[in-house]
């Protein structure tokens, strides 16, 4: 019985000083493991959150095998995640996204924007995470950096899109001059052949006795396109009152149905013919797309209107509610600013808005000072993206011919879109 | 032995396809009764999708979870309903002002990025790689530019087009039609493929299988059109119409 107990005993304290042996050689290998030094992490600057920037000298005894590991864990003292891996020559100071006037990058150090959103998930704005990042040569550990802490949130201000904030800010003080100008001097607008054609439009149906078809496509209020649409409906619907003929304007948003309504009721007051003006004249249709269209599709075959009016944001339905229109031998008006419909369009109907020229639809026909000077911003605008393109081809061919890096990266950081 | 709803739904998309597909001869109440039940049945979708996808997760829910935030937006949204009671209509006022100001501020630096910067730079970011271009890379990253410069031109509203300019966006619209003419050609293609799709279909649903159930509707759909067409007079308007 002794001679078991003693058996036991030694075995355990045996086996007790190899695991303690053990321990001691796996610090000292992990002790013997080189430090990153000068490694950082802090917020991703200018930025919507879930990122952080961590930042570290490049190692000149890197070779091309060195590969860097950055790892990254919740401060709660939970195991550390593996974010990426990358060989030593990528993700320097000149590789962070970000125009010259935001970020300072050095070619000397390594910069990498760690995306975490995957990582930690519903991990609360401004919680503080921990990296490190270790480099590794054919799989062995050669170098590792201490944690580091840093608070990940998102930024208020993006100072990377300070570029659009000043064009911004011009076409602000344009539009301004514009407004003032066009009411002193009034401005002119050359000749757009679609809107001549209206009068024509709504003249035959009053002759014909028969109504008009004013279809505003299927694009939401916010949608620039159904806010021209509004723009010419104001127009049409006011020489449509004038006329004493009659409109109808079917529907696929009911947000818009509203705006149409207002818009019509205001034209019918302006031309002095209130008592015209009936509630029913915007109706709601449906807000399935081929339903809607299969639905106006039947009311323009058995109505036969004398003319068709297509103005907005239009998708798939553009052909169908055009082709019938035709089929039914109306004149058909349309406009869209969705390019790749403008062809059935063409295809299908007398006279087309092509883009822009929808835009310039209500100014033209209003001649209102507002809309006039919307347009003149508009045209400013082509103006400068016209000189942009001609100059920046220019001094990029000449900054590229003389190796003027900086130079480039200047110009195409100017036209940086986000 | 094919399960007798399988041979009902055969029968419902074949019928609801021919009769369609009948609006390309002339209006029939047979297309009427699809077109009504196609807009009813978009109706029903729709607002079991706004119901379950939008009003429960985004109103409901954070509701019973004592969420009271979402209140505003609701009520914002609620106010547009207002329409339809004259007496209070003006509160809706406040919902459309909400969602033009949103749509607007949404719409603005959204359209200075896209339409200028990214225009811009898209157009003359080639130029900056011009050392390791091919001389046909050139070539083609410059007549992008001039199709850019040209279009442009066309869409320009404040200077009259004649002389000079006339020419520059004559060029503008040599381009537009390319692309025109490609964008329809891609899209017809995209449609016949849809086509397809309903002849593949009714040519399954004219199995012994479903009942032949093409061929019965079709033959049906064109005894209907003869009878018709031999019995019915044909009505003022449509006679002026063609």
């Amino acid at each position: 019985m002794i001679k078991k107990s003693s058996l036991c005993l030694i075995l355990c304290l045996a086996s007790a000083g190899a695991l303690h042996a053990a321990g001691k050689s796996a610090k000292a290998a992990q002790a013997a493991v080189p430090a990153i030094n000068g490694f950082s992490a802090s917020d991703m600057p200018y930025d919507a959150g879930g990122a952080a920037l961590l930042r570290w000298p490049v190692n000149a005894a890197d070779t091309e095998t060195t590969v860097y590991t950055v790892y990254a864990s919740s401060s709660d003292g939970a195991g550390w995640v593996r974010i990426d891996e990358f060989p030593s020559s990528a993700n320097t100071g000149k590789g962070i996204d970000l125009p010259f006037w935001a970020w300072d990058g050095s070619a000397a150090e390594h910069a990498y924007k760690a995306e975490l959103g995957n990582f930690f998930p519903g991990a609360a704005e401004g919680t503080v995470l921990r990296f490190k990042v270790a480099s590794s040569d054919k799989g062995r550990v050669t170098a590792e950096s201490l944690p580091a802490e840093a608070a990940v949130s998102g930024n208020w201000f993006r100072l990377d899109r300070l570029n659009n904030l000043l064009l911004l800010v011009l076409v602000m003080v344009v539009f301004f001059w514009a407004v003032s100008h066009a009411k002193r001097k009034g401005l002119f607008i050359r000749r757009i052949a679609g809107l001549d054609a209206i009068d024509e439009a709504i003249g035959r149906a009053t002759e014909m006795g028969k109504p008009i078809y004013y279809v505003p496509g299927i694009g939401s209020m916010s949608s620039i396109s159904t806010i021209a649409s509004a723009f010419i409906l104001g127009e049409v619907s006011k020489k449509v009152a004038q006329y004493d003929s009659f409109i109808k304007i079917p529907h696929y948003d009911p947000i818009v149905m509203t705006v149409a309504k207002e818009v019509v009721k205001q034209s019918y007051m302006e031309a002095g013919r209130p008592d015209s003006y009936r509630e029913d004249l915007n109706f709601f249709v449906s807000q399935d797309q081929f339903s809607y269209a299969a639905s106006v599709d039947g009311m323009i075959a058995r109505e036969k209107p004398a003319a068709c009016f297509f103005m907005g944001y239009f998708m798939a339905e553009s052909l169908l509610l055009a082709e019938v229109g035709a089929t039914s031998g109306a004149i058909q008006i349309a406009g869209t600013d969705v390019e790749h419909q403008l062809p059935f369009f063409f295809t299908a109907c007398d006279y087309t808005l092509i883009g822009e020229e929808l835009y310039a639809a209500g100014a033209y026909l209003s001649k209102e000072p507002m809309l006039m000077s919307a347009l003149k911003v508009q045209d400013f605008g082509k103006l400068v993206v016209m000189v942009s393109v001609l100059l920046g081809i220019v001094l990029l061919a000449l900054g590229t011919k003389l190796h003027w890096d900086s130079f480039t990266q200047v110009i195409l950081n100017l036209f940086k879109a986000y | 032995m094919t399960e007798p709803w399988m041979i009902a739904g055969a029968w419902l998309a074949a019928g609801l396809t021919i009769f369609l597909f009948s609006f390309l001869y002339r209006d029939n109440p047979f297309f009427k009764i699809a077109e009504h039940l196609y807009l009813g049945a978009g109706m029903g979708w729709w607002f079991q999708v706004y119901m379950f996808n939008i009003w429960k997760p985004k109103v409901w829910e954070p509701l019973m979870a004592h969420q009271w935030g979402v209140i505003i937006p609701a009520v914002l949204g609620l106010s547009l309903v207002t329409q339809f009671i004259p007496k209070i209509s003006w509160l809706s006022r406040y919902g459309f002002t909400f969602l033009m100001g949103y749509g607007a501020g949404l719409a603005v630096p959204a359209g200075l990025s896209t339409d200028f910067m990214n225009q811009i730079a898209g157009t003359i970011r080639p130029f900056s790689a011009l050392a390791s271009m091919t001389p046909f890379a050139i070539f083609n990253s410059l007549l992008i530019a001039l199709g850019v410069v040209c279009v442009l031109f066309y869409f320009f509203f404040s200077v009259e087009h004649k002389g000079s300019v006339k020419k520059v966006s004559n060029v503008g619209i040599y381009f537009l039609m390319v692309y025109f003419g490609a964008a329809f050609g891609n899209t017809v293609m995209a449609r016949f493929s849809l086509l397809y799709g309903r002849f593949d279909d009714l040519a399954s649903f004219s199995s012994r299988g479903s009942f032949y159930a093409t061929q019965i509707i079709l033959a049906v759909m064109v005894l209907y059109f003869l009878v018709t067409g031999f019995t019915k007079k044909p009505q003022q308007g449509e006679e002026e119409a063609h």
